[in-house]
């Protein structure tokens, strides 16, 4: 049984995390911007918008006092906007690379010394597949995305003495409310692209979080994978 | 806190940090110890751990504060480069908060 910090733990992909790390009987810690319509015995949750530094702090202070130790952080808060990169106002840009990168990397500086506690500790970032497509449309997000996979190999040597392993995950298309904005042609062209050219599923994204967390896994870190053989 | 408070606070947290280093490489406990910088007895990983202690010891006192500092790595002002430094540095951001 591990303690697990999911962020953007409310709906989507993060929802789908929640559920299942507490059917392998963890508990889960999920935060996001408004209350959760989940309820579990061992779910608890917290209001916190990860791009707000004092809510990210006050965050971690409660965690802290009711948890002591987190074993595994999985930034899973996210904004995806997709727009042409001339149309993008500044404010889109400023609020996604706020959101998914610099939320993930005061998340996994104050998660720290919650995860030296643990005796297994782990870091899961999520990026996406638009990194290295390069995908039109997607200049704020897969920039943000990028820095975060910047982020995952850098923390993966810092970190390294603490015994903490930072992984990311990058998923193909899956359907969640992230992408409810994106043509479903646009979809079905980039799916095509794919070594294994189907849509994915929640589930295939749970596979490797449940990989990057067991024990045998502590020689793996600093890797993003991919799902659907982009590389 | 007093000054002398923080100083045994700092102590604590190397007395912790030497729990995971070999008999060789203990750092000693005192206020003259050079911890990081020329001489130091601290790499900067090391030093980190010992800054995290020391956060989560204060955060035990419910004292929230961040001891990081953009000075860490310039050897000749780091508020780090011996405990006796660091214990002031504490005091100055304990005052200040």
């Amino acid at each position: 049984m591990h303690h697990i910090l999911v962020t953007g733990a409310s709906r989507g992909l993060g929802l789908s995390m929640v559920e299942h790390l507490l059917d392998q009987g963890n508990i889960v810690l999920g935060c996001s911007r408004g209350k959760s319509p989940f309820s579990h015995k061992n779910y608890h949750h917290f209001e916190a918008d990860v791009s707000n530094e004092e809510q990210v702090n006050d965050l971690f202070i409660k965690i802290r006092k009711s948890f002591k130790y987190i074993d595994v952080l999985i930034n899973n808060a996210g904004v995806a906007r997709m727009n042409a990169f001339a149309l993008t106002p500044f404010k889109n840009m400023r609020e996604t690379i706020d959101v998914n990168y610099a939320g993930t990397f005061m998340c996994c500086q104050k998660a720290i010394s919650l995860l030296r506690k643990s005796t297994n500790p782990r870091i899961i970032n999520m990026s996406t597949v638009a990194v290295p497509m390069n995908l039109e449309g997607e200049a704020a997000y897969a920039a943000s995305k990028s820095a975060v996979e910047s982020l995952t190999r850098v923390l993966a040597k810092e970190l390294s003495s603490f015994s903490i392993t930072c992984n990311a995950i990058g998923p193909s298309p899956i359907a969640t409310d992230l992408i409810r904005g994106v043509g479903e042609e646009k979809i079905a062209r980039l799916v095509k692209q794919q070594a294994i050219p189907k849509m994915a599923q929640p589930e295939d994204v749970l596979n490797l979080i449940d990989f990057f967390v067991k024990p045998e896994s502590h020689m793996i870190t600093g890797q993003i994978i991919y799902l659907g053989g982009i590389s | 806190m007093t000054h002398n408070e923080i100083q045994s606070l700092v102590f604590a947290a190397l007395e912790l940090t030497n729990q995971s280093r070999e008999d060789d490489a203990q750092v000693p406990i005192a206020s003259d110890t050079p911890l990081f910088g020329k001489q130091g007895h601290l790499d900067s990983m090391g030093l980190v751990g010992l800054l995290i202690d020391i956060e989560d010891m204060l955060q035990d006192q419910d004292i929230h504060i961040s001891l990081s500092d953009e000075r860490a790595m310039s050897a000749a002002n780091s508020p780090f480069k011996n405990v006796s430094t660091l214990v002031a540095h504490i005091d100055t951001l304990l005052k200040g908060e």
